[in-house]
């Protein structure tokens, strides 16, 4: 799967969770998930729990720590995909 | 002022300055002594959120002021968000005099790892700690299954053994969310002990851990508007 492919399966699991709107017109991966697209913190860990489930990987508890923008979770999926 | 001293002018000031008063507490602080007395292991308090200071309330219906002066570790820290107690100079007071771990609800996921390490870290040396699984107050004003943040599971399945003791208190005119309960407000309290585990691994996991702790607390909810009919 290229990097594009995964940054488009990243954004269409975001899109449902964005508040705003505008943020997700410009999306880029330096997108900061909560600050720009808005995104209730609560409700990350339900993010990733999907990203489990469309990239078929397991991502541990301190992996979230890792991930605040739209790029960081494209790499941690790739870094996990191998 | 030493902060030992000052819990007591902060119930005093609750119970006879705002007048309120908490129905039932006498067995909830029974059973919490008896709890920190035979536990020698992680003590977690999880309760209910409608009201900026519900971890004072809270932290008065478990125990009376004086008890506190002799087991200190038994007030709980708090974990407040840091927007609402630095916007004014009495509210920065407060949280500094207070056992608070702040927040910044939203905040990078390094600083929301940071608390959770302090925490765990805190509950490992037999201190008390409380938290609001919810995450914030409830705008519905009862307790919200879909609120339940991941970071108190995350918490508590990093600390094997740990107990939870959650804690359903609320004022009899408290309708929905405030900043502050009414004057002359009477609570009620009551509690209920969980040792939670999950046969999940990883994020899931947690989500569960957190998600039992919730549900214990809308079980207690339950139980509250049962015994009002």
């Amino acid at each position: 799967m290229s990097e594009t492919e995964t940054f488009d399966k990243v954004v269409k699991i975001l899109t449902p969770h964005v508040k705003n709107q505008e943020a997700l017109a410009a999306i880029g991966p330096e997108t900061s998930i909560l600050e720009d697209l808005k995104v209730n913190s609560a409700r990350l860990v339900d993010v990733v729990l999907a990203f489990e489930d469309e990239f078929d990987v397991e991502i541990a508890d301190d992996d979230i720590d890792e991930v605040n923008t739209v790029g960081d979770a494209v790499r941690l999926i790739r870094a996990k995909l191998g | 002022m030493s902060a030992p001293l000052w819990i007591p002018l902060t119930v005093g000031l609750m119970r006879f300055g705002l007048g309120w008063q908490i129905e039932g507490s006498e067995a909830v602080r029974s059973l919490y002594r008896e709890m920190r007395r035979g536990h020698g292991g992680p003590l977690l308090v999880c309760a209910n959120h409608l009201t900026l200071i519900d971890s004072a309330l809270v932290a008065w219906a478990l125990a009376s002021p004086w008890w506190y002066l002799a087991h200190h570790s038994a007030l709980p820290w708090n974990v407040p968000e840091t927007q609402n107690f630095t916007a004014s100079l009495p509210s920065r007071i407060l949280i500094s005099l207070m056992k608070c771990v702040p927040i910044t609800r939203g905040s990078e996921r390094q600083e929301v790892a940071s608390v959770l390490a302090r925490l765990g870290y805190l509950l490992s040396r037999g201190e008390a700690v409380l938290i609001f699984p919810e995450g914030g107050r409830s705008r519905s004003g009862r307790v919200e299954l879909e609120s339940a943040a991941y970071g108190v599971g995350r918490l508590v399945a990093a600390l094997p053994g740990c107990r939870v003791l959650c804690v359903y208190l609320r004022g009899e005119r408290q309708a929905t969310f405030s900043d502050l309960p009414a004057r002359g407000e009477r609570f009620h309290v009551l509690v209920d002990v969980l040792e939670p585990t999950s046969e999940l691994q990883g994020l899931r996991a947690s989500l569960d851990l957190a998600q039992q702790i919730v549900r214990r607390l809308v079980d207690l909810e339950r139980r509250h508007f049962d015994g009002r009919q």
